[in-house]
């Protein structure tokens, strides 16, 4: 034990042993503590997060309803289309003539591409790793035969994206409407809504206003980030997955119009002629839209997106450079100056006021002088009663009305018929339109009332203007006997698999206090309008149709719109061409509203659209009468004698 | 010199402590390794507890040697040896391999051995030496205490360096725990909790790396920064929280097994070990290690002269501080500084120093 040192005196050390103890001990408590906080005080907010790190939720895709006619015409539904992208990072540039090939990529787009990508592989690695768009809405072949080979093509990916299908395109695009992507404005708004950014929605016409009944309901399925060396996933999922496990989407509810899908197309033949313009077509017994078209239109599967962002782009690009302005709904987003269309309604103003009567005379040459200014007429109608200033649409005997009538009561009856004031049809968003009154003149007009301007709004000019559905619902109202209706376009709301969810019913909006021998006279003179030979509407009749009307010819405010060539300018310095009626004349079914922008006078212009619109009305009515006894009967001899 | 009363005179209860903490933690470190078995690439990492038990092995023979020398022996050779360590500290310098940003290991053949480990042994008894060959009747003035606190400051400085904050730490407390026996002048103490105030002070300022100064900050405010560094931290606390009363059960960990737990066998061991076996089985832990450090208290004031009771006290009080500062860690009780816990963190160089430490304590527990 030698090399072992001397034993050394412990006695300083003694006293102090006790006090690390305690110190010890209580070190440990604090510990201990903390560990009762965590795994007892705290334990459900910790295993809350643990839960939260270890599970996510997928959310399920649902299908937006579809959109029929009436007669259960596909207007919008739904299609799967085809991205085809590429990852540079993980693409072996020499499969490119492989993958051009599977794609029936031209040489130029093939050369484009290839380029792209190796461009992108010699770039930094974040530019490496981002998918570069080779083609959108491919093929199904080239779908099927990207999907053979996927395993050979690493890098190539085919996406599905949900597209919005309009079978009739143009036809009726402002109705239908079309859909965009979520902007971050409309997402922070609607968050609660469950939409996330990247959705869709209807961006215009019922797509958009009829959006929440439309989308759906996604669905959810929530999974564990599971891995093979965490064992089964079956006992993962049971074990840390709160149930309902999985959540279906439903889907959005199915919408069916009012509207006649093959009338529309009717009037898109009508109006071939014209380059832009609006017509709608109304039951006068329930207040329904049958049909309804702006022009010029656009293709809404553009501009849904169902040709890719770049083609959206470009399209909406051209669409607002163009004058004609092809996304306004001039059905009800624009007012127009009613013109001679508004003589019915002054007519009947002033036969309230016992100013005139059918059997009131006035002698026109030509104009009418009043203060100093001449008031102008479409010609010399030389001695004309009412009928005859209906029929061949004299502005001398409404001028000679308006000298005695106070502004207001030709605003009035404007406003009873709902010109002038939303009619809530609730697809696009409406103009109001105005009936001025000595109220609205005092306030906008420079300088005092003048008579003048009473003598303008008598024949629908000056500051009176209207959209074309509220006179469509104006002239159905004249001829259904005085009912004003609450324009609808959307008959009923069905589920998926064709349950009716909604119904709705025709609802009037007023029924007008006229006097029915007052609004007979009106028929009368209306029906003279196309049959009688001096009527505005004769020359552009067709013997086969049957109808009662107004024509108009709307002065245009020599205002030059921005943006125009000045050797067009000529076209929109021309007046807009009015055609208003209904048919048939005895026992009316429809209001029909012509207007032609431009299109310059109404009997020549207008009158032919109307005409057109309205005998196909009565083709299609009578082939689906028709249709219908054929059914009638087969079911009859089919349960019939044997 | 044992003689044969080997089994009466063997210290039972430290040893089976010691057994009981090395077999919980290679069961506890097969658990930790489990998410990487069978993903390529990580088999690696998937086999240390297998390592783990032949470091268990090594050191276990290492301390059962130790044990049965005469701790004395050591006493002759311990400024030598501490002499050596700082020749292999500085060695690192020159050799060091560095591994996350910080040089600690010396490569020798296919071992890579971590002199700072090694160091804390050597140190405390570096520290007894002088304590044994330095007897006072008064209370130690600030000259008294100056050599062991040089002592202790060169390697301190040395790991800092390398940079190791945390087993910086542990050297120092460690020694600070053994001056804490002896008797001090309390204006001596104040002095040098002064100066140690300086020295944080400027050591903060001047001496942290970013990446410390980060973890620091992100402690006193974890909720500010949950992706970054306070990231570990509060991972860890929802471990522990997710194992709650019972446990998770041995290896259903979520936490653990889908790898939200970073370093799990090196840093977070305990975090593993709390999600799996909840309050209960961390409770049983925490009083295992407790029972260790009062047992190694035990046998320092039982020793018979000044050396054994030093060595044993700076046994205990290292054990003590890397326990502490490993779970208060896991716990959010302190900073993420990188303290390992003793034979239930991965790696051979701690695993021999730990094994070799409770050599030491036996050895003076039988020559009591």
């Amino acid at each position: 034990m030698s090399f072992l040192v001397q034993r050394s005196d412990v006695g300083e050390f003694r006293r102090r042993y006790r006090w690390l103890v305690i110190a010890v001990i209580a070190a440990f408590g604090i510990l201990v503590g903390k560990l009762v906080q965590l795994q007892v005080l705290e334990v459900e907010l910790h295993r809350a997060q643990a839960r939260r790190n270890i599970t996510g939720e997928i959310r399920l895709a649902t299908t937006r309803g579809v959109i029929r006619d009436a007669y259960g015409k596909v207007l919008a539904a739904n299609r799967p289309s085809y991205n085809v992208y590429v990852v540079p990072e993980v693409f072996d540039p020499k499969l490119w003539p492989t993958v051009a090939q599977l794609m029936a990529l031209d040489d130029t787009e093939s050369k484009v591409l290839s380029d792209r990508i190796i461009e992108a592989q010699a770039a930094s690695s974040t530019k490496r790793s981002q998918q570069i768009l080779l083609k959108v809405d491919v093929d199904r072949n080239v779908v099927a035969a990207l999907k053979t080979h996927e395993d050979d093509l690493p890098g190539v990916q085919v996406v599905p994206v949900p597209v919005r299908y309009y079978p009739f395109g143009p036809i009726g695009a402002h109705l239908v409407g079309y859909m965009r992507e979520i902007d971050p404005d409309t997402l922070s708004r609607e968050e609660d809504q469950g939409y996330r950014a990247g959705d869709r929605i209807g961006a215009v016409g019922i797509e958009r206003r009829w959006e929440s009944y439309l989308r759906g309901e996604r669905g959810l399925k929530k999974v564990v980030h599971w891995q093979r060396a965490h064992g089964n996933r079956e006992d993962m999922e049971k074990r840390y997955l709160d149930e309902p496990r999985t959540v279906d989407p439903i889907p959005g509810r199915d919408i069916t119009l009012t509207v006649d899908v093959e009338l529309i197309q009717a009037i898109d033949r009508a109006m071939r002629g014209q380059l832009a313009g609006a017509v709608v077509v109304i039951d006068v017994r329930t207040g329904r839209i049958l049909a309804e078209l702006s022009k010029p239109s656009f293709d809404n599967n553009v501009v849904s997106g169902g040709e890719g962002t770049d083609a959206v782009r470009e399209a909406f690009q051209k669409l607002y450079a163009d004058p004609l302005k092809p996304t306004l709904d001039k059905t009800v987003s624009a007012a127009y100056p009613p013109g001679s269309t508004y003589k019915p309604f002054s007519a009947l103003a002033g036969m309230a006021e016992h100013l005139i009567s059918p059997s009131s005379h006035v002698d026109c040459h030509g104009g009418y002088e009043f203060g100093k200014r001449f008031f102008r007429c479409t010609g010399v109608h030389k001695t004309v009663d009412l009928y005859q200033a209906i029929v061949q649409s004299c502005n001398t005997f409404f001028y000679t009305l308006g000298e005695q009538i106070h502004i207001d009561r030709l605003a009035e009856i404007g406003l009873a018929f709902g010109l002038g004031v939303k009619t809530g049809v609730g697809v696009n968003p409406e103009s109001r339109g105005r009936m001025p009154t000595r109220a609205w003149y005092t306030r906008h007009q420079k300088g005092a009332f003048r008579g003048g301007f009473t003598l303008l709004a008598a024949i629908g000019q000056g500051a009176s203007t209207v959209t074309v559905m509220q006179l469509a619902l104006a002239y159905a109202a004249l001829a259904n006997g005085g009912t004003l209706y609450q324009p609808q376009v959307v008959r009923s709301i069905e589920t998926s698999d064709g349950t009716i969810v909604q119904e709705f019913p025709p609802r009037v909006r007023r029924i007008l206090d006229i006097d029915p021998a007052r609004l007979e006279f009106i028929h009368h003179a209306l029906h003279g309008v196309v049959t009688e030979k001096k009527g505005t509407a004769y020359a552009q009749r067709l013997p086969e149709v049957d109808m009662s009307g107004k024509t108009g010819t709307a002065q245009v405010s020599h205002v030059t719109p921005k943006g125009v060539d000045p050797d067009r300018l000529w076209y929109f310095n021309r007046d807009h061409a009015w055609f208003a009626g209904y048919a048939p004349s005895e026992s009316p079914e429809i209001a029909i509203v012509v207007l032609v922008e431009h299109g310059g006078g109404g009997g020549a212009n207008a009158v032919p659209v109307g005409m057109r619109v309205v005998r196909d009305w009565q083709r299609l009515k009578a082939e689906r009468l028709g249709a219908q006894a054929d059914a009638t009967q087969k079911s009859v001899s089919k349960g019939g004698t044997p | 010199m044992l003689g044969g009363g080997v089994r009466e005179r063997l210290d039972w209860p430290l040893f089976l402590g010691v057994v009981f903490v090395a077999i919980a933690g290679v069961v506890n470190l097969y658990s930790a390794t489990s998410p990487y078995m069978g993903i390529a690439g990580r088999e690696g990492i998937a086999d240390v507890y297998v390592s783990q038990v032949y470091w268990l092995v090594v050191g276990g023979l290492l301390a059962i040697v130790l044990s049965a020398i005469d701790y004395r022996f050591f006493e002759r050779l311990a400024y030598i040896l501490y002499a050596c360590g700082i020749v292999a500290l500085l060695l690192v310098w020159v050799l060091g391999a560095d591994i996350r940003g910080s040089s600690r290991w010396i490569q020798l053949g296919s071992f890579a051995f971590q002199p700072s480990e090694f160091m804390k042994i050597l140190l405390i008894l570096a520290i007894a030496r002088y304590l044994a060959d330095e007897p006072k009747a008064e209370p130690r003035t600030l000259v008294d205490l100056a050599p062991p606190l040089l002592i202790m400051a060169v390697p301190t400085a040395l790991v800092m360096a390398q940079p190791d904050l945390g087993t910086g730490v542990v050297y120092a407390l460690t020694v600070f725990a053994m001056l804490a026996i002896t008797k001090i002048r309390r204006s001596s103490l104040a002095w040098a909790f002064g100066s140690l105030g300086t020295v944080a002070f400027v050591m903060w300022k001047f001496g942290l790396r970013d990446y410390q100064r980060l973890r620091i900050q992100s402690f006193i405010d974890p909720e500010a920064d949950k992706t970054g560094a306070g990231w570990h931290a509060f991972q860890s606390k929802t471990a522990i929280g997710d194992g709650g009363f019972l446990g998770s059960g041995y290896r259903e960990g979520t936490q653990n097994q889908f790898g939200f737990l970073p370093d799990q066998f090196s840093d977070f061991p305990f975090a593993v070990f709390a999600e799996d076996w909840g309050f209960v089985g961390s409770l049983a832990l925490l009083g295992l290690y407790c029972f260790l450090c009062i047992w190694a208290i035990n046998v320092a004031s039982q020793a018979k002269d000044r050396f054994g009771a030093a060595v044993a006290v700076g046994v205990g009080a290292n054990l003590f501080w890397q326990v502490f500062f490993n779970v208060g860690m896991a716990l959010g009780l302190v900073p993420v500084v990188g303290i390992t816990l003793p034979l239930f963190s991965y790696g051979g160089s701690s695993v021999i120093t730990t094994l070799s430490g409770f050599g030491l304590l036996m050895s003076i527990s039988i020559r009591r």
